[in-house]
């Protein structure tokens, strides 16, 4: 199955234009979509997941009409938002089972196995009679999952899943979402560079609304070979830098300020070369969007 | 020091921050709008709006109508002082800066009363914006400047003062602590009910006379305390004075400021700068849990295959099972049914409290009872929780999970309807449940579950179905909650002023239909069709407004309009659409229906339509009123009832004679406005020569003139029927059972003053001048009509009545014939004796009990389940026989007749021979065998009815001042005199209270002018109330004997006879012989000047005096006044003989006598055998003295 996305406009009433023109294609996989906060990355998720209306262009998921059949692609859509709440005094077990009846599951026996294959499988089935307002902040985005899975999704769009998780559940989750990926699309959005270029065959970056790259990770980076240049410098001297040249990105390091320049050859001696990654990439795309 | 400059900086900030807020302005230009539109509507700009004052003498911006405006549009802020005050706190937990307020040195106290009083400061600055409005509505150029008085800045500042500041602090400190301490809105929102439910419950005490100090003590605004300080201030008062600040008032404001202090005090302890832990269990163990298990590998995807159409079904069901769980657990949601059962237990408790005698908890009453005190709580809890279901996902943040499911929104949609609609399906049953209790508890065990299913579970559901259809929708469509509860509130509150406005017909008035009375004798009688109507009318609206509500409903982030006609566009689909139309169809087709019936078949009037006919008929016809016009000598009329058909078919002669000097030409009869006629003849003259039907105004050319004593006759077939049914008022005489008709609806001669628009300010609306309520006493061509019927005299008469053959029709006289005739049952009743022409007909299912009194036969006809109070009504009518003719002269007729009509109107009447009595009053009466001081309101009601057989029946007053003393007032003292005979004196001085009571009250709200008894104008609080306590007080002053004497005198002179008709001056006359030389003075007291006494104890003291005595020594000081006719008074010098006395302390009179008292200050000892309680002059209030309660004073030992 096949999303399309053409010419996605959207601007709010308040005047901001959250997306322009977006065009993309996604395969099954695992689709990263990078860019910083307020690019667009959510209006965007939030079109796919029929929670927004846009203002013009066109959405397919196989041959559903995204924008206008709506009840059909939630039948087929697992949608983790950025941000949610659940039901504080309900059980997990019963929350689940709430939803599995909303998304269609109406035989009974059938939902008790995918709640409970689900609950396993997000481990939280030893937690699943508990109240989800004694959940952690890991255990919630777990059962966000587990509720985004439930059914059959073609389509999972997951929004920032890892903020505010420790290192080890950051793992768990991405295992999880790795296995799930295999054959159906699932839409990662993120600001974190690595959680991409961990877990994404293909990516986009999306900057003041517009996809400014689009491809897989490995090709994005082997784009800049040889034209991501460093050097370390005195703090004093980085507003003269980044007058005289592309900074990419400034970083302390053992005292002093390591900067990373985007340049086709070496600016100067003093420079060395870097091989650059997919962070490199991400600052030349929010830095300069016209070059691209 | 550092804490005081941050108490400072954090008020500073507090009102910086909200001096930037939007809300701040909409606030203070809502409260500046409704005072503004409340004076001008006061100032009379709108016609038809009477606002604050009852009465246009009373200055639209006097002090007391600046008080009443400015405390009752100041409560109307209690929905945003809890909001205020509920979030100066808890805004902080809301937003999660807490955490950084409480790592700052501030300390509680200045940090919390920084708060409270930023809070409160802003509140008043808020609410300041009242008087502001209500000035600037003194001042514009479409009010009436005659209803205004200069505007002084201190009448505007005091009731803030005393009333709004004292609110603000203590309904602030509990809102505020709740916000603070609970550290939630929802808390914060229900005190707020549970406030307005104190105040609500404190009037309900209000009703009781004894429970009025407590009442108004326990109502937290002081609303009560200042009613009950104000409540007999008359025109001139009201005019002046400013609401004391003293006694009750200032101990209510003292109690609630100190409750508030404490409530505060409490905040301060109890508030901790503490971060909020959730509660559960600890994190710890959450995690230690977590990595035990280890992953189960990939579940196989269920599939799914969604649910088609009705397959969703189960998921509805499921949806909305779990949102009306939610509802009805929601503790708040208990804690207001709680309250609102409260409410009913103690509104049942005080109801039917007629002179303090119970009425049974008759099913109906209940029902009528339950449902009106519980129905604001029912509104409350709907227009809450629409909001609370529509936003439950928002709320939870959970609706980005939830919003991306496939359930089809008209599914999520129409579950929150459906939820909401159980709602008052529960309430229903709760209501149902407290009835049953109540009536259980009043020992009443005949439920009419029928009755609580159809009046609850019907109508009353009906109705509530209806609103949560419109508040979800409401909800829906605003994407507001606030703005939605506030939407359904402004709903509520202009349906209620619709009326005023004019909107009177209930297809223009949302989810509103007909008003319908429920009789024990008619049931709901042919109320419920047009109620069934209007509902189906209304149904059909909701179900588009709640298509629109879906089309709005909100799903996803969708905020701008652009986007929500996008989306609703999409949901505009064919099944919609179908659905759409047939419900626009449903409404137009109902609402043409309606119409149809209600405007076409009837003619739609409103109350501004009746004016205008009145005053065109005075404009038109005026000048006719003094063109003579025969009188009407002989009645005689065939009557038939199909009162299933609600039709009555009149038929009959008026025999006529011309008692003026001069010959008549033209003879004019009135009908009912409209009223369609087969047959009207005047003297062989078969048809009007002019006609106005709209008006009901016929003339009749006669062939001949009419020469002095020559008589003729009119002639009359009409026909009084149904046709479909009406907005509002369909005929209740005319009913299936229990049918009262009355003679006025039958024609009349001549001009007929009575119709006449009578109130001044109506008349000058409409361009006429203002006139007398009645002519003056000594207006000798008005006594030559009675003031009962202005074209004839005494006349003679007979009836034929026909009617169902299981029912009993009766009529004044006696019955000649009974039989049946084509499966009617026919009834001859001939009259022996002249009455007056003023008689009604009845008929129902009856039943009959017999009884006789020295050969007059007595008879009830009954509702055969209304059986409580008919020995008290024979005794009565046996006792006020004996008393009347013992007293005054022999009884006219042959037979007393009581017959029972439906509630439809409250009152009993007297007519020839026959006695109209209410199924509400008297027949459900409940005595306390155990209550010495019951006042057998049955008993007295008949007994004030039979009287009427001599007072009014015998001797009637002509058409002027004073006409009602010599009717109303003579049978209230006949029947207090035949009560104390009955029953001894226990009764008599709750009675007189009572009277006192109303008679206070009644003049305070005069609308026109008070005058002294001699020249009452059929004013009720004069004629009844005043009259009661004159006659008694008289009969105490000179004798019973001695006053009963000159009552037989007036009536042996008068009996029978007229015009002219006598006055009350005729009574007086014959009254003065009786009285000792050294009381003249009473004459002019009690009759024809309005009297008042300011009689104070001031201090009493007692002396033994031997053994088994003391010597009581009382300091006092008696004044009596003379007011006039708006109330201003003079003091006139006292020389009379007052009642002073002593009382036990158990309140038992020791001694009383009768001592000659003179203006001022005094002293006077009395002997008494007990040792003494109480002692002062004037102890049981029988003389006119606006605080009684000062007569007596408690009794020291003396030094």
């Amino acid at each position: 199955m096949q999303l399309q996305i053409r010419n996605l406009s959207k601007r709010y009433p308040n005047g901001v234009q959250a997306l322009k023109n977006v065009t993309l294609t996604l395969e099954s996989g695992m689709f990263g979509l990078l860019g910083p906060n307020g690019a667009g990355k959510s209006s965007l998720m939030r079109t796919l997941a029929t929670l927004q209306e846009a203002d013009s262009g066109e959405v397919t998921l196989g041959e559903v009409n995204v924008l206008k059949d709506k009840d059909r692609v939630r039948t087929l859509l697992g949608y983790l938002p950025q941000e949610f709440g659940l039901y504080p005094k309900v059980t997990a077990f019963d929350l689940l089972d709430h939803f599995a009846r909303l998304k269609g599951i109406s035989d009974s026996r059938a939902r008790k196995a995918a709640v409970d294959g689900l609950l396993q499988r997000t481990n939280l089935h030893a937690a699943r009679n508990r109240k989800l307002g004694t959940y952690s902040g890991g255990m919630k985005q777990r059962f966000g999952i587990a509720q985004a899975l439930l059914g059959d999704p073609r389509l999972i769009i997951v929004d920032e899943p890892t903020a505010g998780l420790d290192p080890e559940e950051r793992v768990r989750f991405h295992n999880l979402l790795a296995e799930i990926g295999e054959n159906i699309i699932v839409i990662l959005s993120t600001h974190i560079v690595s959680d991409v270029s961990d877990l994404c065959s293909r990516m986009a970056i999306i900057h003041q609304g517009e996809v400014v790259r689009e491809g897989s990770p490995l090709e994005l980076v082997a784009g800049l070979n040889g034209r991501v240049w460093r050097k370390l410098i005195g703090k004093e001297e980085i507003p003269g830098y980044l007058l005289e040249f592309q900074v990419l990105a400034t970083r302390r390091m053992a005292g002093q300020t390591l900067v990373h320049v985007h340049s086709e050859s070496r600016p100067d001696a003093s420079f060395e070369a870097v091989t650059p990654d997919l962070e490199d990439v991400y600052f030349l795309s929010i830095r300069k969007p016209a070059e691209a | 020091m550092l804490q005081l400059r941050m108490f400072k900086d954090i008020l500073a900030f507090e009102l910086k921050r909200r001096s930037g807020m939007l809300s701040t302005y909409v606030y203070f230009l809502l409260f500046a709008l409704a005072g503004f539109m409340a004076m001008v509507a006061a100032g009379g700009a709108f016609s038809g709006i009477t606002v604050g004052g009852a009465s246009d003498k009373v200055a639209a911006n006097s002090p007391i109508a600046l008080h009443a405006l400015i405390s009752v549009l100041s409560s109307l802020a209690l929905l945003v002082s809890a909001a205020v005050f509920g979030q100066a706190v808890h805004q902080d937990f809301e937003t999660g800066i807490h955490g950084i307020y409480f790592t700052t040195p501030v300390q509680r106290g200045s940090y919390l009363g920084g708060r409270f009083f930023a809070a409160w400061v802003f509140m008043v600055g808020v609410v300041s914006s009242i008087g502001l409005g209500l000035f600037l509505g003194t001042r514009m150029p479409f009010v009436d400047p005659k209803l205004f008085s200069p505007n002084r800045l201190i009448l505007y500042a005091w009731p803030y003062w005393v009333m709004v500041w004292p609110n603000l602090f203590f309904s602030g400190a509990v809102f505020f602590a709740l916000g603070a301490l609970t550290r939630r809105m929802v808390a914060v929102y229900t005190a707020s009910v549970v406030l307005v439910i104190g105040y609500l419950t404190a009037g309900q005490l209000f009703g009781k006379l004894e429970n009025r100090n407590l009442s108004a003590l326990v109502d937290p605004f002081g609303m009560r305390a200042t009613e009950l300080a104000t409540r007999y201030w008359t025109v001139a008062e009201k005019n002046v004075l400013r609401v004391p600040f003293e006694g009750l008032l200032l101990e209510n404001r003292l109690i609630w400021i100190g409750f508030g202090v404490l409530v505060l005090a409490g905040v301060l302890a109890r508030f901790r700068f503490a971060y909020e832990l959730p509660s559960g269990k600890t994190w710890a163990v959450v995690a230690a849990e977590e990595v035990e298990v280890p992953s189960a590998g990939v579940v196989p995807p269920t599939p799914v295959t969604p649910p088609r159409g009705l397959g969703w079904v189960p998921v509805l069901v499921r949806m909305t099972v779990l949102g009306f769980r939610e509802t009805v657990k929601s503790v708040y949601f208990l804690v207001i049914v709680f309250a609102g059962v409260l409410f009913m237990v103690v509104a049942a408790f005080q109801a039917g409290n007629l002179y303090g005698t119970l009425t049974y908890p008759v099913t109906y009453s209940v029902v009528e009872l339950v449902s009106g005190t519980f129905s604001i709580f029912i509104l409350i809890l709907m227009t809450f929780y629409a909001g609370e279901l529509v936003w439950r996902e928002r709320d939870a943040n959970i609706d980005g999970l939830v919003d991306a499911l496939p359930v089809p929104t008209g599914v999520t949609y129409l579950s929150k309807l459906l939820a909401l609609m159980l709602v008052p399906v529960v309430l229903m049953g709760v209501m149902m449940v407290t009835g049953l209790g109540i009536q259980t508890a009043r020992g009443y065990f005949h439920y009419e579950l029928g009755l609580y299913f159809k009046t609850l579970f019907g109508l009353d559901l009906l109705g509530y179905l209806l609103i949560a259809g419109v508040s979800v929708s409401v909800q829906s469509l605003l994407q507001n909650k606030y703005l939605g509860h506030f939407v359904m509130v402004a709903y509520y509150t202009l349906l209620l002023f619709a009326g005023k406005l004019g909107i009177e017909h209930h297809l223009l008035r949302p989810l509103d239909a007909p008003s319908f009375t429920y009789s024990d004798m008619n049931g709901f009688g042919h109320f419920l069709a047009p109620v069934l109507w209007f509902n189906g009318y209304w149904a059909a609206f909701v179900v588009v407004f709640a298509i629109l509500g879906y089309l709005g409903f909100a799903r996803g982030r969708e905020t701008g309009r652009k986007e929500r006609i996008a989306v609703a566009s999409q949901r505009w689909t064919r099944p919609v659409q179908g659905l759409a139309a047939v419900a626009v169809l449903a409404f137009l087709g109902a609402g043409a229906f309606i119409f149809y019936n209600t405007n076409h078949l009837n003619l739609y009037r409103n109350a501004h339509d009746d004016e205008r006919a009145q005053v065109d008929y005075e404009k038109k016809y005026r000048a006719l009123l003094k063109a003579p016009q025969p009188r009407i000598t002989d009645v005689s009329v065939d009557l038939d009832l199909v009162p299933k058909q609600r039709t009555l078919r009149a038929r009959g002669t008026y025999a006529f004679a011309n008692k003026t000097q001069v010959p008549i030409r033209t003879v004019y009869v009135n009908l009912p406005n409209d009223q369609p006629f087969a047959l009207l003849s005047v003297a062989g003259v078969a048809k009007p020569t002019r006609s106005d039907a709209r008006l009901g105004f016929y003339s009749f050319d006669l062939l001949t003139p009419l020469l002095p004593g020559a008589t003729g006759t009119v002639t009359f077939d009409l026909t009084f029927e149904p046709h479909g049914f009406k907005n509002e008022g369909d005929d209740t005489e005319i009913v299936a059972n229990g049918t009262f008709f009355h003679s006025t609806r039958l024609p009349s001669l001549g001009y007929q003053e009575g119709e006449e628009v009578s109130e001044d300010g109506t008349r000058k609306k409409y361009g006429l001048a203002p006139k007398p309520r009645m002519a003056d006493l000594d207006d000798v061509a008005a006594r030559q009509n009675n003031y009962i019927s202005s074209d004839a005299d005494w006349v003679t008469f007979r009836a034929t009545v026909s009617t169902d053959p299981d029912q009993i029709a009766l009529a004044p006289g006696y019955l000649e014939r009974e039989w049946s005739e084509n499966g009617r049952r026919y009834f001859s009743y001939v009259m022996d004796s002249k009455i007056l022409n003023f008689w009604s007909v009845l008929s129902a299912r009856y039943a009959v009990k017999r009884d006789t009194w020295k050969g007059v036969a007595l008879e009830i006809y009954y509702h055969p389940t209304h059986t409580w109070d008919l020995e008290q009504m024979m005794r009565g009518m046996k006792a006020a026989l004996e008393y009347d003719t013992v007293s005054f002269g022999p009884y006219q007729h042959r037979q007393v007749r009581i017959l029972e009509f439906p509630r439809y109107a409250a009152f009993a009447q007297s007519f020839p021979n026959t006695i109209p009595y209410s199924e509400q009053i008297g027949f459900i009466a409940k005595e306390d065998p155990q209550d010495k001081e019951d006042v057998h309101f049955p008993f007295f009601v008949t007994a004030h009815e039979v009287s009427h057989q001599w007072w009014a029946h015998q001797v009637v007053g002509g058409n002027v001042q004073g006409a009602t003393l010599l009717s109303e007032s003579f049978s209230e003292y006949s029947a207090l005199m035949t009560m104390k005979k009955a029953f001894g004196d226990f009764g008599m001085k709750r009675f007189l209270h009572h009277e006192l009571d109303l008679y206070l009250a009644g003049r305070a709200s005069e609308r026109k002018k008070e005058v002294p008894l001699s020249r009452v104008e059929d004013q009720a609080y004069i004629h009844y109330s005043k009259g009661a306590l004159v006659m008694y007080e008289l009969q105490d002053a000179i004798g019973e004997v001695q006053v009963n004497r000159a009552l037989a005198r007036f009536l042996a002179a008068h009996k029978l006879k007229g015009p002219p008709y006598p006055t009350s001056r005729d009574f007086l006359a014959e009254l003065e012989k009786e009285i000792p030389p050294d009381s003249k003075h009473l004459i002019d007291d009690l009759f024809n000047t309005i009297t008042l006494w300011d009689n104070r104890a001031v201090s009493a003291s007692y002396r033994d005096a031997g053994r088994d005595a003391y010597d009581v020594t009382v300091k006092f000081t008696a004044k009596k006044t003379r007011a006039g006719e708006l109330g201003e008074e003079t003091e006139v010098p006292v020389d009379d003989i007052v009642d002073v006395g002593v009382l036990a302390p158990d309140g038992k009179p020791l001694t009383m006598e009768r001592r000659h008292l003179k203006s001022g200050a005094g002293e006077l000892t009395l002997r008494v055998a007990q040792l003494p309680g109480k002692a002062g002059i004037d102890p049981l209030n029988k003389l006119i003295d606006r605080r009684g309660e000062d007569n007596l004073v408690r009794v020291d030992r003396a030094p």
